[in-house]
């Protein structure tokens, strides 16, 4: 286990460098010069400005020494500075990274549960109504955008039912209040970003769960529980969903890239203050270092995600614990 | 009073083809002490047969239609689904034919048996599994203690029947259903497996109902047959006489497709015999004996009327010819 472990984390960082890689060809390739962003911004330039700029960033520098640099700095903990916001990378995504990884774990955590349970209830009675039901609300999940998702809860939520606020982490006015009501308001205030974010996710869970318990519940180790004489609960819960739930622990590994994506939509339209918003504001400046700086992390979060997921099904299938 | 009385039991399920019925008035009866063999191909009705004794038949589509079924005198087809739970698996348990697929893989042998033994008895979860292992140590099975811990796929096949043996005989039913127990099997191993079911029988005086459509199995088991076809029973005997005088000319089918290893006279093994055709599909069951497009001995009565079981009460076959006499 300890062997396999450290062979998925070699395999994590080479993956991680070469998205830095691909992704610091990539940023150069769009069109837009950075030097003229920062020089736009303290109102024109001349050209000799603009070459000062590009000297002082490195900017006029070949790409490739420009990419041995970053990765050098990289080495030693160092993601560069923001042009724009004239402060280290890593300042910035430390002060963005918890409130994104709040919002996707419980993103998460809901489409996970919610998702699971609806699939469950309609593996159940497969040509009942409740059946039927769960199949039309995933498939509008599923198809509904997010951020018109988030639009349509904020409309509802602003004006209509103002039950939750729907912008921002906190309210500012509890600043001083004790950590027990700091946190009920961030709480409060998470409702409805990560609701948008999950109910996609909860759709594509309903629907695989549904699917994998129908399928476990033919099986005949089912069947075997049945004739021990075990009540309908146990055969649901302890026989067939934790087989039933193998198929979820990989998709849910492998959509957390999509989560990720998912929540710089969400976070633009509810203005969370988490890493989407930031790479928004850093492609619109052409901040390649903090653009870099979040795309690095997103990458890191994949990978240790992916590594948490196979762990997890190794833990829950036994037939996998054994060889690595 | 039997043990286990099943009276005119009658099972549709519904199809495409509209309602079929996949049992129609099978009655058997087995003593406690006994071995049931119950012996026909596949899509026979066998299966559902223990099914229904169990109460574990899919429904929907399938449905009890009329008939008994009664544990020691208790109406099994009438009762509460809960007081059914209670005898599933105490009273009555059952052995199936996939060792591979009828354990739970994410959960170890262990844990499979002491549940068993904690959904019917008072006892904590340590004693359940220090039963348990002394099950799998009465089963066979070398290092009990240590296979305990073993998942499914840790176990051969045969160590997982026996592992489902274990986990049927835990609660001392007074019936066992072993449903094709040794078909997924090698030879040899089958062999011990029959001798352990010998062996637990004579201990706990268990009933045994074994379905098989193995002839030797019957041999080697069984101490009365019923011979379905079609979802009916249409011979009933000492297996004794089941085996060397077989009536219906089903059963005479099915005892000369037993392959002989022997060589026969010109030094060659004799062809193998078969029984041409196969059985109908249930939707499309006339009036007459259902086994006629395939009977060597099929005459005019038997395309008319189903013939009914019939003969001395030792034992009776359902077939036209043999109640005429015919050859």
């Amino acid at each position: 286990m300890a062997g396999y472990l450290l062979r998925r984390l070699a395999y994590g960082l080479l993956l991680m460098a070469g998205v830095v890689i691909l992704n610091f060809f990539l940023i150069r390739l769009a069109p837009g010069d950075p030097a003229e962003v920062i020089a736009g911004d303290m109102g024109g330039a001349t050209a000799e400005v603009l070459a000062a700029i590009r000297a002082d960033y490195g900017l006029d520098q070949p790409l490739l020494v420009q990419l041995g640099r970053y990765l050098g700095a990289m080495m030693q903990g160092d993601l560069g500075e923001s042009y724009f916001f004239n402060r280290p990378v890593s300042e910035l995504i430390g002060a963005r990274i918890g409130p994104t990884i709040l919002l996707v774990l419980a993103a998460q955590v809901i489409s996970i549960t919610i998702g699971v349970a609806m699939g469950v209830m309609a593996a159940r009675k497969p040509n009942g109504v409740l059946s039927g039901a769960v199949s039309v609300v995933a498939t509008i999940g599923y198809a509904v955008p997010v951020f018109w998702m988030g639009i349509m809860l904020i409309i509802l939520f602003a004006s209509i039912i103002p039950i939750f606020p729907v912008e921002g982490m906190a309210d500012i006015r509890l600043r001083n209040e004790g950590w027990l009501e700091r946190m009920i308001d961030i709480l409060h205030h998470l409702a409805l970003p990560a609701f948008s974010l999950a109910v996609i996710f909860l759709a594509i869970y309903a629907r695989l769960s549904r699917a994998s318990m129908l399928d476990v519940l033919g099986a005949d180790y089912v069947r075997t529980a049945r004739a021990k004489g075990a009540s309908e609960r146990s055969v649901l819960f302890r026989h067939a969903l934790r087989n039933a739930a193998l198929p979820v622990i990989t998709v849910a590994g492998l959509q957390f890239g999509g989560l990720l994506s998912g929540a710089l939509l969400v976070e633009t339209v509810f203005n969370w203050p988490g890493m989407g918003t930031l790479a928004f504001d850093a492609i619109l400046r052409r901040d390649y270092t903090l653009l870099l700086g979040v795309l690095f992390c997103a990458a890191a979060m994949v990978v240790i995600a992916n590594i948490v997921t196979d762990l997890a099904y190794r833990l829950a299938d036994p037939r996998l614990g054994g060889e690595t | 009073m039997a043990l286990l009385e099943i009276d005119e039991l009658k099972v549709t399920f519904r199809t495409r083809h509209g309602p079929v019925t996949a049992l129609d008035g099978v009655s058997l009866r087995v003593e406690a002490g006994e071995t049931l063999g119950i012996v026909g191909e596949s899509g026979c009705g066998k299966s559902i047969t223990a099914l229904s004794v169990m109460g574990l038949v899919p429904s929907p589509p399938g449905n009890i239609a009329g008939g008994a079924i009664r544990l020691a005198g208790e109406d099994l087809v009438n009762t509460s689904p809960r007081r059914l739970r209670r005898l599933r698996g105490s009273e009555i348990a059952m052995i199936f034919q996939e060792p591979m697929t009828s354990l739970n893989p994410v959960f170890t042998a262990g844990d499979q048996i002491a549940e068993a033994i904690m959904l019917h008895q008072n006892v904590s979860r340590a004693e359940a599994l220090s039963r348990a292992v002394a099950l799998l140590d009465r089963v066979g099975i070398p290092e009990a203690r240590r296979r305990a811990d073993d998942y499914p796929h840790q176990l051969s096949g045969g160590m997982r029947q026996r592992v489902m043996i274990a986990m049927a005989v835990s609660c001392q039913p007074k019936v066992l259903i072993a449903d094709e127990p040794t078909t997924a099997l090698d030879v040899t191993v089958q062999a011990q497996i029959f001798d352990l079911l010998n062996d637990l029988q004579r201990e706990t005086g268990a009933a045994i109902m074994l379905i098989t459509h193995d002839m030797g199995a019957i041999a080697e088991m069984a101490d009365r047959v019923a011979v379905m076809y079609a979802g009916r029973v249409i011979e009933e005997g000492r297996a004794d006489d089941i085996l060397d005088l077989p009536k219906h000319p089903y059963t005479r089918g099915l005892i000369a497709c037993i392959p002989n290893v022997g060589k026969g006279e010109g030094g060659e093994p004799p062809p193998l015999a078969e029984i041409p055709g196969v059985v109908p599909p249930l939707h499309l069951l006339g009036a007459g004996c259902a086994f006629r497009e395939r009977c060597g001995s099929a005459f005019e009565r038997c395309a008319a009327e189903r013939p009914r079981l019939l003969g001395p009460a030792a034992h009776p076959a359902a077939c036209h010819a043999v109640e005429e006499g015919r050859p």
